[in-house]
């Protein structure tokens, strides 16, 4: 076929497609991604996910593997007032050694060729957003948005911004709008979807198979308003509340119980009983006085109430060895009842006062012992200024006012997050920026609502099984050691404990140095002490638990070219803990812990392509009081990473 | 430590913290002999062209593109650009998790004009500000403030405007303290010490770690705000992707910026011509 008669042939195909693009599609976006992720370690797992779900085997979790995914976002003007968008994505979870796989996994039928490990492994693509958003001529109203969202119009001590990987999963209707100009005074009203999964006791809110009591999930909605004001130029307001509600069908109602005679008072309709009430409401006040530029003075004052109808939920406190995201509280006469608290905290900070680079900030926190936000954020956010007390060198991590914390779907290299509820205590930072020298100093003082004498953590209060001493982030699995039997530490969600007298004492020292002659060489330095004890029953002398952590880090980033920078790292940490192991009736024995931890990473950029890649080593020696046998670590691992956007 | 503590604790912070001396809150610049200087810029006016709003995700705190000081402080072999906004600066995307320098949203470019005359240096703004320079105030180096870490920065200056790599600047290192953001610059890079001579524009505007495909990582100007989109301008590319700039001293400084972000064709929709962008200019605080 000759040229002309193909740019003619090629033209009539055009033509038949229809008439040209549409000026009103001037903003017709889309764009796309590839994640392509390589992982080893020297153990016996497969997949491309270190720490997956820990509750059933959901069969992507694993250290060996490659694995890609592909995004595909579409965003368009539909008109003058109206956008509208998409994302679609791939499933991720199969390996590039997945030949063959169409996830037509069969129940009941043994997979002798191996064909299928179900959809998990098929990387279909899933519809994962969709969302409108108008500015209809209504008065005060800015837009209103009917779509997926990521929640991140509300804080973290209501409904938290979901995390990354589940920030189009949260769907609902928004307005948004200002009163008064200039943003004196605006507001945010939404009804959003509760998760089936997560949002309520049991990490549910009806899911029959999980929990008999509870089959209803469509009808469940939480509802949030958000007012904003600002009254006068140095302060600003904003006053949150969210209302979560998880219905059941009324397990009374004629129309369920018997036959549909009208003389039973059955008249073809089904009335709803709650499951679940969440209610938490906060006000934050941000002053930055305009008669001095170094000074900010922020607050927060919460509160919080959560009622879990016992008819309707199977209580895990009792059930499930003590893992519940919510509290089953009860009366002295055993009714349920509202688990309410309220919680607060005041951060000052004065910004180089002196003009010297030295800056200073203090926060006071005062979280009550039964404080939970449970659609608050889960992971990827940080309430406290304080470095706390799960972050270690390599392995970052930040407090939540939640039992909901989720601390999986990640990888090593990830930050790890504890709940803060009941602490009650101050930090004070000092941060010193001279030149090539950034330095901060904390020092954190935590005393413990909780702390108290006979808790009841077999039918009311979750303790998550495991109470005591330091979580090692760095060696926690989800595999076999999902029951602890590597005795990994204190679940990070743990706060109730059945005998507490805790507090706790921690300091840190963090130095960044701008090094000479080498170019973008930065060495950093990380040295952290706590101190932790627990008295547990205060008349009991022989019980009380010590810990005393250790911890110093080193790092020296180089970027020998423009497109590539690596780092080279070092950690020690040991934690000596008195009292750690054990039981009231059995007594209790110490422990000692020893990590050496190796680091070596790098990032290359070019032409819009990212490859990152990590290499870590650590070596881990636990010992332990006989019959407790001693355990050892030598563990390797790497993360590869390789993307493209565009 | 008891509440009772705490309490007087914080109150003791407060008393001494009113007994400091209050920064100089004088608008003009404070020149140095080696080439430091120190320049304010007004509260409240991080809207461009006076119609700019910020997006609606909560993550852009009120104040988080409102320059209000620019500083140059030159050291050893060193230079120091540090740039105050109206509040804290935070990192709500945990940009350690990215290979960043500890802070998300913000995104400055620093231009300096090192030697005031026409026909030198580069007049076209970095890609995607949308802003132009005039002939005798064009750009000889350009700062580049961003939290994104510098393979990322260097890889994306070599995708969208490689024919100016050898005059922009990706610091050393880059870090927000406070308010501040402060990025660290080898003297050689930008040619020798500061003089007092040297102009400076200073382009805020805001790290979109996902930007469109002409941009420097920079975030847009539409004429509604969305989720992660300035509003208040056009959804074309001629409106100034600006929050706040510096202007010369003389008359009401605020009029003055929303005047020079005002000064483009907002006729021209597409096939946006260098003419017809606004002009944004040097600002020479220390020269003679």
């Amino acid at each position: 076929m000759t040229s002309p008669t193909l740019r003619g042939v090629l033209a009539a195909a055009l033509a038949a497609l229809g008439p040209a693009a549409r000026a009103d599609t001037v903003n017709f976006d889309m764009s796309g991604k590839i994640y392509t992720k390589y992982m080893y370690q020297n153990d016996a797992t497969q997949g491309c996910l270190s720490i997956s779900n820990p509750f059933w085997v959901d069969n992507i979790g694993g250290h060996n593997g490659a694995c890609t995914e592909f995004e595909l976002n579409v965003k368009a003007r539909v008109g003058p007032k109206v956008e509208a968008g998409v994302r679609l994505q791939s499933r991720w979870g199969a390996m590039w050694q997945d030949w063959w796989e169409n996830g037509d996994l069969k129940p009941g039928v043994s997979d002798t060729s191996g064909e299928s490990l179900g959809m998990n492994h098929a990387q279909y693509i899933k519809l994962r957003a969709a969302w409108i958003r108008a500015a209809p001529p209504i008065p005060t109203v800015k837009w209103i948005t009917v779509g997926s969202t990521d929640y991140s119009m509300w804080n973290e001590w209501t409904i938290g911004k979901a995390r990354y990987i589940d920030r189009d999963n949260g769907d609902g209707v928004f307005v948004e709008g200002d009163v008064l100009p200039g943003r004196r005074l605006s507001y945010t009203f939404g009804a959003m979807a509760m998760p089936k999964l997560w949002a309520g006791p049991g990490w549910k809110t009806g899911l029959k198979d999980n929990d008999p009591l509870a089959g209803l999930y469509g009808t469940d909605w939480a509802f949030a308003a958000k007012i904003e004001s600002r009254p006068f130029a140095d302060l600003r307001l904003k006053l949150i509340g969210a209302y979560l509600k998880d219905w059941e069908a009324d397990k009374y109602s004629p129309m369920l119980t018997g036959p549909p005679d009208a003389a039973r008072g059955a008249d073809h309709s089904v009335a709803l009983s709650t499951r679940f009430r969440g209610v938490n409401a906060t006000l934050e006040g941000f002053y930055t006085p305009s008669w001095v530029d170094w000074l900010a003075v922020t607050g927060l004052l919460a509160a919080s109430s959560n009622y879990v109808n016992p008819e309707y939920a199977t209580n895990l406190v009792r059930n499930g060895q003590g893992f519940s995201p919510v509290v089953f509280r009860t009366d002295s006469q055993g009714r349920a009842v509202a688990s309410e608290a309220l919680a607060g905290k005041v951060l000052v900070e004065l910004f180089d006062p002196w003009q010297k680079g030295l800056s200073f900030k203090l926060e006071y926190f005062n979280i009550g012992s039964e404080y939970n936000a449970v659609m608050g954020s889960r992971r990827e956010a940080d309430v406290l200024l304080t470095d706390g007390i799960i972050a270690g060198g390599f392995t970052r991590g930040g407090q939540l006012p939640t039992l909901n914390i989720a601390n999986e779907f990640q990888d090593w290299d990830e930050p790890w997050y504890e709940s803060c509820i009941g602490w009650n205590g101050a930090t004070a930072l000092l941060e010193l920026v001279r030149g090539p020298l950034k330095s901060t100093l904390e020092y954190t003082y935590i005393g413990y609502n909780t702390n108290m004498q006979g808790r009841d953590v077999k039918n009311q209060f979750p303790d998550f099984l495991y109470t005591n001493g330091f979580t090692d982030t760095t060696a926690f699995t989800a595999d076999s050691d999902y029951a602890n039997v590597y005795d990994r530490g204190k679940d990070p969600r743990s706060v109730y404990a059945e005998f507490q007298d805790r507090r706790t004492h921690l300091a840190v020292l963090n130095v960044q140095y701008l090094l000479p002659r080498l170019p973008g060489a930065v060495l950093g330095l990380k040295g952290k002490y706590i101190d932790d004890h627990d008295g547990r029953i205060r008349s009991n002398p022989n019980d009380d638990y010590h810990g005393k952590s250790w911890l110093g880090m080193a790092t020296l980033t180089l970027q020998p070219t423009n497109e590539l920078k690596t780092l080279l790292g070092y950690e020690y940490s040991r934690w000596k803990e008195d009292k750690r192991n054990g039981s009231e009736t059995l007594g209790f024995t110490d422990s000692k812990t020893y990590r050496h931890t190796a680091h070596v990473g790098m990032t290359y950029a070019f032409g819009g392509a990212l490859f990152g890649y990590t290499l870590e080593y650590f070596h881990k020696d636990l010992l332990r009081v006989r019959p407790l046998v001693d355990m050892k670590w030598n563990v390797w691992r790497a993360k590869a990473t390789f993307e493209a956007a565009w | 430590m008891n509440a009772r503590t705490i309490r007087w604790f914080l109150a003791a912070a407060l008393l001494a913290g009113s007994a400091l001396p209050a920064a100089a809150k004088d608008p003009a610049a404070t020149c140095k002999p080696d080439g430091g200087l120190k320049v304010s810029d007004p509260v409240g006016d991080d809207n461009g062209p006076g119609t700019y709003t910020y997006p609606t995700d909560a993550v852009y705190k009120p104040g988080s593109f409102d320059l209000t000081e620019f500083e140059v402080v030159p050291s050893g072999n060193k230079v120091e650009f540090r740039v105050t906004v109206k509040s804290r600066i935070e990192d709500p995307w945990d940009s350690q998790a990215w290979g960043g320098n500890g802070f998300s949203v913000q995104m400055v470019f620093v231009h300096i004009d090192t030697d005031h005359k026409a026909g030198s240096g580069v007049r076209e703004g970095l890609p995607g500000t949308n802003v132009r320079f005039a002939a005798d105030e064009a750009w000889d180096r350009v700062v580049i403030i961003s939290p994104q870490g510098p393979t990322r920065v260097n890889s994306e200056i070599g995708q969208k405007c490689p024919q100016w790599k050898d005059r922009i600047i990706v610091p050393e290192i880059t870090r927000a303290s406070g308010r501040t953001l402060i990025a660290v610059v080898d003297k050689a890079a930008l040619g020798g010490a500061p003089a007092p001579g040297w102009g400076y524009q200073v382009l805020m505007q805001s790290n979109e770690g996902f930007p469109a495909k002409t941009d420097l990582l920079t975030r847009k100007v539409n004429e509604f705000e969305g989720q992660h989109r300035f509003g208040g301008g056009t959804d074309y590319d001629n409106d100034p992707q600006v929050m706040d700039i510096l202007v010369p001293a003389g008359g009401d400084p605020v009029k003055k910026q929303h005047e020079i972000l005002s000064k483009y064709n907002k006729a021209a929709t597409t096939d946006v011509k260098p003419e017809d962008l606004a002009v944004v200019p040097m600002v020479y605080p220390c020269a003679d």
